[in-house]
């Protein structure tokens, strides 16, 4: 059990969900109807005016409206949005036990002490049926939720089912009722709407409870006799099914649940008991110490039970609705009923992977609470609660995203929980001992290691390290290290989750959530009113979290905000980009598209991505007070700058981020006292001597200014200033000014005018003015003030300023990053195009200015991670001095019996054998056999097959095989290096121990390309380079292998191509040499039209032989090659001169010259001597190119492929593993 | 080889770097308090062994006083042994006059050094003579590569099993594991690559791990990807023999030129086995030319 929210209170008697709100209403014995909302866990309202105790409440399923009925024999009608009491029906002459609404008629069903059932019309507000029959208390009485019936139980042990089909017929008019009601009191006794269809006997005490089930035609029914019973009716008869024995005392309350197979039951033995409905079982039971159970509550919407008790009610939930799920890149793994499931967050798609459970299998809460997957392995571990904590690991069959039915035998063990930790590698929790073991996947044990705190449950915490949690801290441990990386004190955190990078982890608890790093340093707390849900990271490293009804996010520096609102909860499985991909409480994968802009938003800002910032202005919709009051606060007054139109904002904003220009446009505008001052004020902390001059002028601050003009040396605006407070009369003023300009005269004159006549004297005299003095001496007369004695006077002038006029130098500071794009951005409307170019161009400047930031910020990361680290090194070496045993093991503690075994009992095994031996051993191709390093074979094989003698051109390609064959390893530091064969043909099942062949250096397809080069070299007349790949195909093939049958031939057929053109070229470059010899010349340019080309290459060869020949005036051969030309369709410039060609020997066939060439016998070409062989006549031929020879050439090295012996014995390529088995 | 402990291990990180040969971490990151005496000088041996690694001989034989312990002179001997292959006979004897000593021949650091000269001797009669016992999981790793080299991955399983006993997720453990599932092939070949895959997301890649996953990729036959793990750690290090002569043999098999590759090898480790096997092929050509003429 569940339990989510409990009050404390009067017995509770009653009780009702409200369908759609976090609502219910618990009517108690003290009369009081009190009004919960259990997600927030507050009293809402509380009903008061029934006497003595209130049975039965009922909230209409649509209306705002709720029933209730209690021992004042009376139903109220309540409306709680108004909290009023809307209507009270009479009728009833005892106490009322149940009262509820019909789910679509306006009728109220009502059971009482009175023997009777009553439904009432609440909109006409009326009796309009009395069911009578029962001849006891009538304890329950409820409507069916969809048919015409009513289900009721009562004391005299029977349960009634009554068809009350005619009532609903007769109130289709709606002027019935009126009707009926004169009709009530002849229904009373025997009515006719409502008949008993059924009386179900069997409970041999008073019955409590019945109720319908919701879909089915079946009734559960509660007794005195402590049983609950089981019926089913059809349309004809209704019959007892089934007894449900196990309660200890009247049972007060039974239902079905409205989701599940299940049964429901409570009782005053203070026990819930949980029932299988289709097997009939009792499934769990849950007990209270002294409150004994007497109403229950299903909801009808979602997984939510309630019941009351003696001393309050209890909401509840029977089993957790969070599907178990683990995320791996975009596969997301999740259990649902009894299957492991996968989701491809990419495509979307949703498959079932393997059966995990078998069917039918009675549980509850024994369904999968978490879930790991290790990637690599393609393994899963299912945590349960099943038998006190469990765990099974599957592995995942590659090929099998399949509908099998069969569930795999899992291996299975028990434990608190278990993670995967690194990818073999899992550990599971050892709760009573706090301990951890780690096990492989054939679920062995590994190692063992204690946890240094006592630890409920263990969560994955990058490789190898585990995150314990206990009842109020969590810690990082490595295990390894047997270290802890990290502590963090932290209210009983429920769920772990790691960002991408594993830099950061949330921690989600009921209501909290907190961030740390890796390390677990706190970054920041979030407290929710409302549950917390689940919770993922976004590809910026911001969290996204759910409560019950909220998308939340949380920055890195733990602001947060609200995204959406749910309607029911979902659990967070990924985000990336604008959507959330998430799990609801059916297990359905559901991707929802946020808009992601203000958490955007704000990470930029926060990560001083001004570019992002302005992008984001300029582009979206952001506004409103919030965004403001947040910039305000955040410090960035300059950005929040943009989004104001309100002149006092702006100017407040303005002076807040120092920009004076705003300011004083915004002063300007508002034009009032208050802000000129305060524009004043500012502009004199940045030293901006104008604006302050502009202020003051503007504030008629007289004194100020000329304070400023003191001190800035602006002695002329000073003593026009003097003049200024001459004509306003301001003597005070006038004399200040004169004082600061040092201007002695004038004070004595405003002395004197001001009617100070011995001020004005002693100043004359003072300061040596002897003509002033004397005349004011003498208008004085007898009055005169003696001067003190002894005293040397001297001018009073005010020290000439520092600096003279201007504005105080201002640092070159990093220019605001929005004061370019203030003027345009702002203003609304008036931007116009010229002034978006200029913030473009400032942005520039900006931008690169970001940089700089960016990079300081780094720095100073930088540092303070070192920092960190240092500490944590500190840490690391604190503390932990217990010295844990030498690394010795146990049976070599003492060192004599290690002694003692390698000194006598040790043999050397013998040297194993090399692979490369074992290939020299098993093979019979000469290109392995070189791989091997077996040289001698391979000649010796190359020469028995091939006939080959001549190894030098082979020597390069013998060493690269030998070379190939092995890779190397550096195993243990400073030993040799390990040399390991290289094997052709590995695959993924190869077996282990079993040889392969040598991997080889050569292969077909290269050969191929070259064969391409070859014959791009041949067509653009590179005619050396040509010769040179197509003898190096040549000399490679006796070294190639190939796997089949098919690709052997493939080699021949190469052999022969390729030969041809090492033939023809090497005539023709012979040819080339032979310049003085132009009937040589001719035959040899006639022979290389013989050999077997490609189309181009033949054009070209006859189009060399057929000039070659016509220069030589044998028009009548070079007629043939012209012919032969055109007969392969040449480009028309070819084709020209072979006509030309062509009309020139009509007009005169001769040839000039006996050439050895007769095209109408067909011939061959000797490979060293370029003679003709003709038909008939005797050759020899290499074995290996199968070039032909006159026969004086036997014996000789082959012309053509320079390897083979010519005429000597060969049984021919063998050059795949096929042509020897 | 503490199976399970609860007092924190000070050197487990040297000791990975030193093992995933991220020498030059090891010895920057060395400076440990509060070691015990035991501790400090295991710390001393890793740190004049990742020198030796590094080819700095000298600085360890002149750091390495006589006052210092057993093991530190074990590593000294191995400093000197590498360091001038013409006096090796008496560094030799020396080894072998401190094995018989019954005071210190049992010292496990001795025996590693002994049984890593005497591999170097290709004499793995003697050099298991010192090391078969095992004793550290060092010794047990050297026994599996001693095996590994004699073709004997039977005897080689069998200490890797001692390893897995003691403890499965050491470093040690893991690379012999690795080692071990190359020399046999097939389909263990994965499995290594996944070792050393798992050792490269852990900890910073050294030039010994992409070195180790090329060769896998070469077992595999997926020479384009080795190539590019081999320039990777070329770039880490231009001279490591062993990222040289791993290019040469998949530049061969890619149809790259592998001369300058060769080259440099021959230049910077012209004792290196890939050289060593290029000259002497070049005589046994010519020996097999003269056999079959």
């Amino acid at each position: 059990m569940l339990t989510k929210f409990e009050t404390k209170s009067n017995r509770v008697k009653g009780l009702t969900f409200h369908p759609k709100r976090p609502w219910i209403l618990a009517s108690l014995h003290s009369g009081v109807i009190q009004l919960w909302d259990y997600r927030m866990g507050t009293l809402i309202d509380r009903f008061d005016e029934h006497e003595g105790p209130v049975r039965g409440v009922h909230f209409h399923n649509s209306q705002p409206l709720f029933v209730s009925g209690g021992d004042d024999y009376k139903i109220k009608v309540w409306n709680h949005k108004t909290h009023r009491c809307l209507f009270t029906l009479l009728g009833h002459l005892d106490y009322i036990r149940t009262v509820q609404f019909h789910h679509e008629n306006p009728w109220i069903v009502s059971a009482s002490d009175d023997q009777t059932i009553r439904i009432w019309n609440w909109q006409s507000r009326t009796c309009i049926s009395v069911l009578t029959g029962h001849n006891h208390y009538v304890m329950c009485a409820s409507f069916h939720p969809k048919e015409d019936l009513v289900v009721s139980a009562s004391l005299d042990q029977t349960v009634r089912v009554w068809d009350i089909g005619s009532l609903k017929k007769k109130t289709v008019s709606p002027a019935d009722d009126l009707m009926r009601f004169t009709q009530m009191n002849s229904d009373l006794f025997g009515g006719v709407d409502a008949i008993v269809k059924y009386v179900l006997e069997g409970h041999d005490r008073g019955v409590n409870w019945a109720s319908f089930h919701p879909t089915l035609p079946l009734i559960v029914s509660g007794a005195d006799d402590r049983q609950v019973k089981l019926w089913r009716m059809n349309e004809t008869k209704a019959w007892e099914v089934d007894t449900l024995r196990g309660h200890m005392n009247n049972v007060s309350s039974v239902m079905f649940h409205a989701k599940q197979d299940i049964i429901v039951s409570n009782s005053e033995d203070k026990s819930i008991r949980v029932w299988d409905a289709t097997k009939r079982t009792g499934i769990q039971t849950f007990r209270r110490e002294h409150d004994r159970f007497w109403i229950l509550a299903v909801h009808p919407e979602i997984n939510l039970l309630a019941a009351g008790h003696d001393n309050g009610m209890i909401v509840f939930k029977l089993e957790r609705e969070r599907p178990a799920f683990a995320l791996s890149g975009n596969s997301l793994f999740y259990t649902k009923d009894r299957f492991l499931r996968y989701y491809d967050c990419s495509t979307q798609k949703d498959s079932q992977v393997i059966p995990i459970r078998r069917p039918g299998t009675p549980s509850l809460n024994q369904s999968p609470r978490t879930l790991s997957y290790s990637p690599t392995e393609n393994a899963v571990l299912i945590c349960s609660d099943l038998d006190g904590g469990s765990y099974e690991l599957y592995i995942i069959p590659k090929d099998s995203v399949g509908r099998s039915d069969v569930v795999q035998d899992a291996k299975r063990g028990t434990g608190g929980s278990a993670v995967f930790i690194a990818r073999n590698r899992f550990a599971v929790l050892e709760k009573n001992t706090s301990q951890v073991l780690v096990k492989n996947l054939k679920n062995e044990v590994v190692k063992k290691s204690s946890l240094p705190i006592p630890t409920d449950a263990i969560f994955y915490a990058g490789t190898g390290n585990l995150l314990c949690r206990s009842e109020d801290k969590v810690v990082i441990f490595d295990l390894q290290q047997r270290l802890v990386l990290g502590e963090l004190q932290t209210p009983f955190v429920r769920y772990v989750v790691w960002s991408n990078d594993m830099e950061s982890v949330a921690l989600l608890s009921k209501h909290t959530i907190i961030i740390a790093s890796k390390k677990l340093v706190l970054q920041c707390t979030l407290h929710e009113t409302i549950r917390v849900k689940s919770g993922a990271w976004d590809d910026n490293g911001v969290f996204i979290y759910t409560t019950l009804n909220h998308i939340k996010y949380c920055l890195p520096n733990g602001d947060s905000g609200i995204i959406r609102t749910l309607d029911v909860p979902i659990y967070i499985t990924k985000v990336s980009g604008n959507t959330i991909f998430c799990l609801d409480r059916d297990g359905k994968n559901r991707a929802i598209t946020i808009n992601a802009t203000e958490y955007i938003f704000k990470l930029a800002l926060l990560r001083k991505r001004y570019d992002h910032v302005m992008g984001m202005i300029k582009n979206s919709q952001l506004c409103g007070q919030a965004m403001i009051a947040y910039l305000q606060q955040k410090g960035f007054p300059e950005v929040a700058l943009h989004f104001v139109e309100d002149e006092r904002v702006r100017f407040n904003l303005a002076l807040e981020s120092g920009n004076i220009s705003v300011a004083v446009a915004s002063a300007t505008e508002i034009n009032e006292k208050e802000q000129w001052y305060r524009l004043g004020v500012e502009a004199l902390r940045q030293g901006n001597a104008g604006i302050v001059e502009f202020a003051y002028q503007q504030t008629k601050n007289f004194e100020r200014l000329s304070f400023l003009y003191l001190i800035t040396g602006k002695l002329d605006k000073l003593s026009k200033l003097m003049k200024i407070a001459e004509v306003k009369n301001n003597v005070m003023g006038q004399f200040h000014n004169a004082l600061y300009l040092g201007d002695v005269k004038e004070r004595v004159k405003i002395l004197e005018n001001a009617g100070h006549l011995p001020l004005a004297y002693i100043t004359a005299s003072v300061h040596g003015l002897k003509d002033v003095a004397e005349r004011l001496a003498t208008e004085l007369g007898e009055n005169v003030p003696s001067l003190p004695e002894g005293k040397t006077p001297s001018l009073l002038m005010p020290p000439s300023p520092v600096m003279c006029g201007g504005d105080w130098p201002l640092l070159r500071v990093m220019k605001g990053i929005f004061e370019g794009g203030l003027e345009s951005a702002a203003r609304g409307g008036a931007v116009d195009e010229e002034e978006e170019e200029d913030a473009g161009g400032d942005w520039g400047d900006a931008l690169d200015m970001v940089d700089v930031d960016g990079m300081e910020n780094r720095d100073i990361d930088a540092i303070l991670e070192e920092a960190e680290r240092g500490e944590d090194e500190n840490d690391e070496e604190g503390g932990w001095e217990e010295l844990e045993g030498l690394d010795l093991p146990p049976e070599l503690d003492t060192p004599k019996a290690s002694a003692n075994a390698r000194s006598s009992v040790f043999v050397t095994p013998t040297q194993g054998m090399p692979v490369s031996h074992i290939w020299s051993q098993k093979s019979s191709l000469a290109a392995e056999q070189a791989a091997a390093g077996s040289f001698d074979t391979a000649m010796r094989l190359l020469n028995r097959q091939l006939g080959i003698k001549n190894f030098a051109p082979l020597k390069s390609m013998f060493i690269d095989l030998f070379s190939g064959s092995q890779s190397y390893l550096r195993a243990f530091s400073s030993s040799p290096v390990v040399s390991l064969a290289i094997e052709r043909g590995w695959s993924e099942s190869s077996s282990p121990n079993v040889r392969g062949p040598p991997s080889l250096v050569y292969d077909f397809s290269q050969q191929e390309e070259k064969l391409k080069s070859g014959y791009k070299a041949t067509t653009s007349g590179k005619l050396t380079e040509a010769l040179r790949l197509f003898l190096s195909i040549l000399h490679t093939i006796p070294l190639v292998v190939v796997e089949s049958r098919s690709e052997v031939d493939e080699v021949k057929e190469l052999v022969t191509i390729v030969k041809e053109y090492v033939l023809g070229l090497k005539m023709e470059l012979k040819r080339r040499e032979t310049k003085d010899d132009p009937v040589r010349q001719q035959e040899l340019a006639a022979y290389f039209t013989h050999c077997n080309l490609q189309l181009p290459h033949l054009r070209l060869a006859l189009f060399s032989a057929m000039g070659v020949c016509y220069k030589s005036k044998n028009l009548a051969t070079a007629y043939t090659f012209a012919k032969r030309l055109l007969e392969t369709n040449p480009m028309e410039s070819q084709a020209k001169t072979a006509r030309q060609i062509v009309q020139a020997a009509e007009r005169n066939m001769t040839d000039t010259t006996e050439l050895n060439y007769d095209f109408r016998n067909p011939f061959v070409i000797c490979g060293s001597t370029y003679v003709p062989i003709y038909r008939g006549q005797k050759d020899v031929s290499c074995p290996y190119c199968t070039a032909r020879f006159v026969p004086s050439q036997q014996g000789n090295i082959c012309g053509v492929c320079d390897l083979a012996v010519i005429g000597a014995d060969a049984s021919g390529l063998v050059c795949s593993p096929s042509q020897v088995r | 080889m503490a199976g399970m402990g609860s007092g924190p291990d000070h050197l487990f990180n040297l000791r990975n770097t030193f093992y995933l040969g991220a020498y030059q971490t090891a010895i920057n990151n060395s400076e440990i308090p509060n070691l015990s005496p035991e501790d400090a000088v295991e710390r001393d041996c890793l740190v004049f062994r990742s020198y030796i690694a590094l080819g700095s001989y000298q600085l360890v034989i002149s750091e390495i006083d006589e006052a210092a312990a057993t093991p530190l002179q074990a590593v000294k001997l191995l400093a000197m042994y590498l360091s001038s292959p013409d006096n090796k006979e008496s560094t030799i004897s020396s080894v072998k006059e401190w094995l018989a000593d019954s005071t210190i021949g049992n010292n496990a650091i001795l025996r590693l050094i002994a049984g890593t000269i005497f591999m170097h001797e290709e004499d793995y009669n003697e050099a298991l003579k010192h090391t078969h016992a095992g004793g550290t999981m060092d010794l047990h790793a050297l026994n599996v590569q001693i095996f590994i080299k004699m073709h004997r991955s039977d005897y080689a399983e069998k200490q890797l099993r001692v390893m897995q006993q003691y403890d499965e997720d050491h470093t040690l453990t893991q690379l012999a594991t690795a080692w071990l599932n190359l020399a046999v092939g097939g389909s263990k070949i994965q499995e290594a690559y996944l070792i050393f895959q798992d050792f490269s997301e852990r900890y910073p890649m050294t030039c010994l791990v992409l070195n180790s996953k090329a060769v896998c990729c070469m077992q595999m036959g997926n020479f384009d990807e080795a190539e590019s793990l081999l320039l990777e750690a070329l770039n880490k290090d231009a001279k490591d023999p062993e990222t040289l002569a791993n290019l040469v043999v998949c530049s061969l098999h890619v149809g790259k030129s592998s001369s300058r590759y060769l080259s440099q090898l021959k230049l910077s480790h012209p004792e290196h086995v890939l050289v060593k096997r290029v000259s002497s092929a070049e005589d046994n050509f010519e020996r097999a030319l003269q056999s079959i003429a």
